[in-house]
């Protein structure tokens, strides 16, 4: 099976969880207590049962759930995914405004952590039990122990407070009003202390896996082949132990993405950072809940298609794999 | 049972890990005893520095003792934290030996479900079910056992499968032993390894989500926890460190101790992964 | 002399069982000669190989004596100039030759990666001398080879990549570290017939482990016999062969089976067990998948009479372990029908198939894995009767007898399997399955993981133990001497189907199929022993 037809079939299976996910979700949503109408008559200041009444049949809420549940997946298909109930704006266009911040801050941070973790990793599988194995295992334990919020404060206590040397919140300083490439800059700058706090969790978890996966393939008896070779120490590193060692490390890789966009939500909170890890803490205290399920269902569709993306890249790296 | 131990202490930090783990538990329980008049009372000036007369640890932005907060928060983070991890193991352990023996249907089924919860942000998804639930002691038990037993379930059914095809598993079935006494006899005690390794790290992960739950306010309103305290500690950060630095390096040095000792369970019921 | 060892000793960890590895070992190995070490598993012949190569483990070091080649001590060179030696002036070919080659990366790869290591050549003529060589080791379409994976190759064809590559700088001496034993038979007497004659084109001398005297009276012109790191005996393999002097090497060449066939009996009556037409194929893949079948047993039919040894032979692939487990209901075939004692189990029911289960019991091949570690002995071997609902005091007293027939004493119900060595803990599988007092006995390929005294003696206990209890006895082997051993009559199997059956005796005189003959061909040391 060659791969387009493999990627083909990934899309109908992304599309069948996509599916599932906004079913269940629907469900889950649609019977937590105190439901849309109940909430919007609050903020309204209102509690009149004819108010409420009006609100439940403008918004389709007094109508049946399956019928409820048909009209909305009509709606889905063609991208409308209903109408923020606080925002009273089309909830894809709200969303599709904050993805991009967070997507950056992902980004940043996935490259930062598997970098960052690989070559500590190897660092320390090159001499397990030497001095430098031991500092990189105590750091990662270390990271993987801090609770990441408080990370995230402490960051800006020393780093903006104390040091001043990078800014505490936001994406941008504000009403600086810059464009091209010194917004860039300033959007950069704001980026490195929530990106690393992100990272560093992940950077833990990397380094680890790195190690274990590299000190586990040395041991193969295709290591052994490679040094009666009379290969340079250096070439049985690089082609015959870290490339093996890759397979797991892509496979990892793919489990993060939907962890990544979780712990978003805690950093862009310490931080003020204008995303969707935000928005989705705001439309769960809001009872936002087409907002919440439009949430849910664009970062499935993100992490299924993150997941394809490093299933190819893994079939691409172990010739052993057959696809389909 | 002697080379256990002997592999399981061979760091020589362990003794100490091991010990400061148990003081934590034992400042937990005894905390009602220590401090008698609750976290929650107002017994001071606010922000009174650590060190202050009657204020070992300070006290935070309300005149609350910050000693006698942490140590209740201690009962909070232990309790959730084992609660969780117990309930995520339990259906875990059920689902996934049920997957991993019998395969079929129910096999696709469970990896279906994994699946699912391996796509969906799980700290969105905990937060819509606390806030469905009502923000609660039992409601965070619950919605972290239903976000992490998935995790389990797959370790679980990956052990059932390869031991499902070992020789002594294949021997019991030739001998007549019904499969329920194949599971329990021969198969699960020889999956106990990997699911007390992820056991352990998973009560340091739920202290770590409990934390972050009550951070955000959507933790027990009555109750106080490490989170919340760190929470509430926002505003006086510049000027009070003590309010959030403490809190937050209790938390991290109780999940730390619970990962070095889940790391020393790993070495010690598992020889190969030495090194 | 090309190579010679002179007190060569190294250290084991303090781990270990014993404190050396090698034990002041002193071997030599002249131009142009094949020089076979031999010995059973922990002798360290696999060290001595090491050790030459410069390759030994972590935590295994040399403490005393000198490899000298061609003048120069190894053990002296640094290790700059001792990796230039490797591959070039000593190259070295391994057991497992698919964990042996890097799985990521292609042949062609491989194989040009060794010479440009010591010649500063192109990437192109590297590869045109890989297509070469590769042609020469008797691989067809060597340029399509190079760009495949070593997943995709058999084993045979894996092999040969491993000596192409060890041969491609012309190194004087060549060192195979059993390289034969985790090869098919016939694919087994390929390769050591490659070996010969390429040792003979080049003039190379060979320093070949092993742990199977038939291939040491087919390739050695000298051997030394190794012993608990201890060179025992060492000299001309004629010599070796028909005078030794040591009682060790006495006892390894009398193991070897040696296909004294077993008399023929007389059959009893109606066959306890007879399979009609049995079939089974796996299919690839899960649910969902549209890759292919594999047909592992394809309308088979046999009989097993009381009292009598059936040997089913077949190299890897044949059906022989999938036929065993569709007898004894571990699988369920997919056609056909599995008469014992006139009923049909084939598909019956658990709950009607169970009171017959008893009657059918096994001994596994891997004795590591066959015995649950967490279980003490008693346990183990008592499981099955008290599955059974037997009372467990009685058949404690029971579980004593049958470890005193197996030749084990009853201590040993209190202890652990990780307590036991490969040979014992076959008995206890044996036991185990004994205690339920069958009718049929399977043996999986038993012997196949022990070492050659061993497994004499494990042979002749299975032979023992089915006369006094006049059992009938299934036996699975890909060795064909052993086979001869122990069994009345043989069924040759081949890509899931029966090739030849007859009495022993008949089969291995005068074989009807090629395919019998070639497999009698191949067994190492036929005539020699």
């Amino acid at each position: 099976m060659n791969r387009l037809h493999y990627i083909g079939k990934r899309l109908v299976m992304t599309a069948l969880v996509t599916f599932t996910v906004i079913l269940v979700s629907f469900f889950m949503i649609r019977l937590a207590p105190g439901d849309a109408a109940t909430v919007m008559a609050g903020q309204a200041g209102f509690s009149d049962e004819a108010f409420m009444k009006t609100l439940r049949a403008e918004y389709g809420l007094d109508q049946p759930l399956p019928v409820q549940l048909w009209k909305y997946l009509g709606a889905v298909a063609q991208g409308d995914m209903g109408s923020s109930y606080v925002r009273r704006q089309p909830v894809l266009a709200v969303i599709l405004e904050r993805l991009p911040n967070t997507l950056l801050l992902d980004a940043f941070a996935l490259v930062a952590a598997i970098a960052g973790g690989v070559w500590l990793g190897g660092i320390a599988a090159r001499r397990p039990g030497s001095a430098g194995d031991g500092v990189v295992t105590t750091l990662s334990m270390l990271f993987y122990a801090i609770p990441q919020f408080w990370l995230g404060m402490m960051a800006v206590l020393v780093f903006a407070v104390w040091l001043n040397w990078l800014p505490p919140f936001g994406i941008e300083t504000m009403g600086a009003d810059n464009t091209g490439l010194a917004r860039f800059g300033d959007v950069a700058l704001h980026m490195i202390l929530p990106g690393m706090t992100l990272a560093l969790y992940y950077m833990a978890s990397y380094a680890r896996l790195t190690r274990v996966t590299m000190i586990e393939v040395a041991e193969q008896d295709f290591v052994k082949t490679a040094r009666a070779k009379g290969i340079s120490e250096r070439q049985v590193a690089r082609r015959h132990i870290l490339r093996n060692a890759l397979i797991p490390l892509v496979t990892y890789a793919g489990l993060q993405a939907s962890i990544l966009l979780g712990g978003s939500v805690l950093v862009e909170n310490v931080f003020s950072w204008p995303g969707i890890g935000t928005l989705a803490y705001e439309a769960v205290t809001e009872r936002d809940n087409p907002l919440l399920l439009g949430i849910f269902i664009v970062t499935s569709v993100l992490v299924s298609l993150f997941n394809l993306a490093t299933d190819i890249a893994y079939s691409l790296v172990d010739p052993r794999v057959e696809l389909g | 049972m002697i080379r256990f131990a002997r592999i399981f202490f061979a760091k020589p930090a362990t003794i100490l890990v091991f010990a400061f783990f148990i003081a934590i538990v034992l400042i937990a329980l005894a905390a009602p005893l220590l401090f008698v008049r609750g976290p929650l009372t107002i017994v001071g000036m606010p922000l009174l520095p650590p060190g202050a007369p009657g204020f070992l640890a300070g006290s935070d932005v309300l005149g609350r003792d910050m000693a006698g907060a942490l140590a209740y928060g201690a009962r909070i983070s232990l309790l959730v934290g084992a609660a969780s991890t117990i309930g995520a193991v339990g259906i875990g352990v059920l689902l996934g030996a049920v997957a991993g023996y019998y395969g079929g249907l129910v096999d696709e089924l469970l990896m279906r479900v994994t699946e699912f919860f391996q796509i969906i942000p799980s700290f969105v998804l905990l937060m819509v079910l606390v806030a469905f639930l009502q923000p609660s002691l039992g409601s965070t038990v619950i919605g972290i056992a239903l976000i992490s037993w998935p995790q389990v379930a797959r370790v679980v059914r990956g052990e059932f499968l390869s031991l499902k095809g070992r020789e002594f598993v294949q021997a019991a079935r030739t001998l007549g032993m019904r499969d329920s006494r194949i599971i329990l006899t021969q198969i699960l005690p020889n999956a106990l390894p990997p699911i007390l390794v992820v056991g352990s790290m998973m009560v340091g992960s739920a202290i770590l989500t409990e934390s972050a739950l009550s951070f955000l306010g959507l933790g027990d309103p009555n109750l106080l926890s490490w989170g919340s305290m760190i929470g509430g500690a926002r505003s006086a950060m510049w000027v009070a460190w003590w309010t959030s630095v403490l809190p937050g390096l209790a938390i991290m040095a109780t999940v730390l101790s619970l990962n070095f000792i889940g790391d020393r369970l790993n070495d010690a019921l598992n020889p190969r992964g030495q090194r | 002399m090309l190579v010679s060892i002179q007190g060569l000793t190294a250290a084991l960890p303090p781990v270990a069982d014993r404190p050396l590895a090698i034990d002041d070992v002193s071997l030599e190995i002249a131009a142009n000669e094949i020089v076979c070490i031999v010995g059973e598993s922990g002798s360290g012949k696999s060290m001595m190989a090491h050790a030459v190569m410069g390759l030994l483990p972590r935590g295994v070091a040399v403490t005393g004596g000198r490899i000298l080649f061609d003048g120069a001590d190894l053990l002296q060179e640094s290790p700059e100039a001792m990796r230039k030696r490797r591959g070039r002036d000593i190259a070295m070919i391994f057991q497992d030759p698919m964990a042996a080659l890097n799985p990521v990366a292609a042949i062609g790869r491989q194989v040009t990666e060794q010479i440009r290591a010591h010649r500063a050549i192109s990437e192109r003529e590297a590869r045109q001398q890989a297509v070469d060589l590769l042609s020469q080791m008797g691989l067809n379409e060597a340029e399509l080879l190079l760009s495949a994976y070593p997943h995709q190759l058999s084993g045979g064809q894996r092999q040969r990549v491993m000596i192409a590559m060890a041969l491609s700088l012309s190194p004087r001496l060549l060192i195979a570290d059993e390289p034969t034993t985790a090869l098919d038979v016939t694919t087994q007497a390929q390769i050591l017939k490659l070996i010969k004659k390429i040792q003979a084109e080049r003039q190379m001398s060979v320093l070949f482990i092993t742990h199977d005297f038939g291939v040491v009276a087919d390739m050695a012109d000298r051997v030394a016999v190794m012993r608990l790191g201890q060179v025992l005996e060492n000299g001309a393999v004629a010599q070796i062969l028909e005078r030794p002097t040591h009682s060790y090497t006495r006892a390894l060449i009398a193991a070897v089976p040696k296909g004294t066939c077993a008399p023929l009996d007389s059959a009893e009556g109606k066959p306890l067990v007879e399979i009609r037409g049995l079939s089974k194929t796996f299919r690839r893949g899960g649910l969902f998948s549209s890759r292919g079948a594999v047909t592992a047993v394809d309308d088979v039919s046999l009989t097993l009479n009381r009292g009598e040894t059936l040997g089913i032979v077949g190299e890897s692939g044949s059906g022989k372990s999938t036929l065993a487990r569709c007898v004894i209901r571990l699988l369920e075939p997919d056609s056909g029908a599995v008469l014992f004692d006139g009923a049909d189990i084939a598909k019956m029911k658990s709950s009607r198939l169970r009171p017959l289960r008893r009657r059918i019991q096994m001994v596994f091949q891997d004795n590591h894995s066959s015995l649950n570690p967490r279980q003490r002995i008693g346990d183990i071997i008592t499981a099955g009767p008290r599955a059974y609902g037997e009372n467990k005091a009685a058949v404690l007293a029971r579980a004593a007898d049958i470890l005193r027939l197996v030749g084990l004493n009853s201590e040993s119900l209190d202890r652990f399997p990780h307590e036991f060595s490969g040979g014992q803990r076959q008995r206890i599988g044996l036991a185990r399955a004994l205690m339920l007092r069958p009718d049929v006995l399977i043996a999986d390929e038993p012997v196949s993981a022990l070492d050659v005294t061993v497994q004499a003696q494990v042979l002749k206990l299975l032979d023992d133990v089915r006369r006094k209890m006049n059992l009938a006895m299934l036996f699975i082997t890909h060795d064909m001497r052993v086979a001869a051993e122990v069994c009345h009559r043989v069924v040759v199997m081949r890509n899931g189907k029966v090739v030849e059956s007859g009495p022993t005796h008949t089969l291995f005189s005068a074989p009807a199929s090629d395919y019998t003959k070639s497999l009698l061909a191949a067994i190492p040391g036929r005539g020699r022993l």
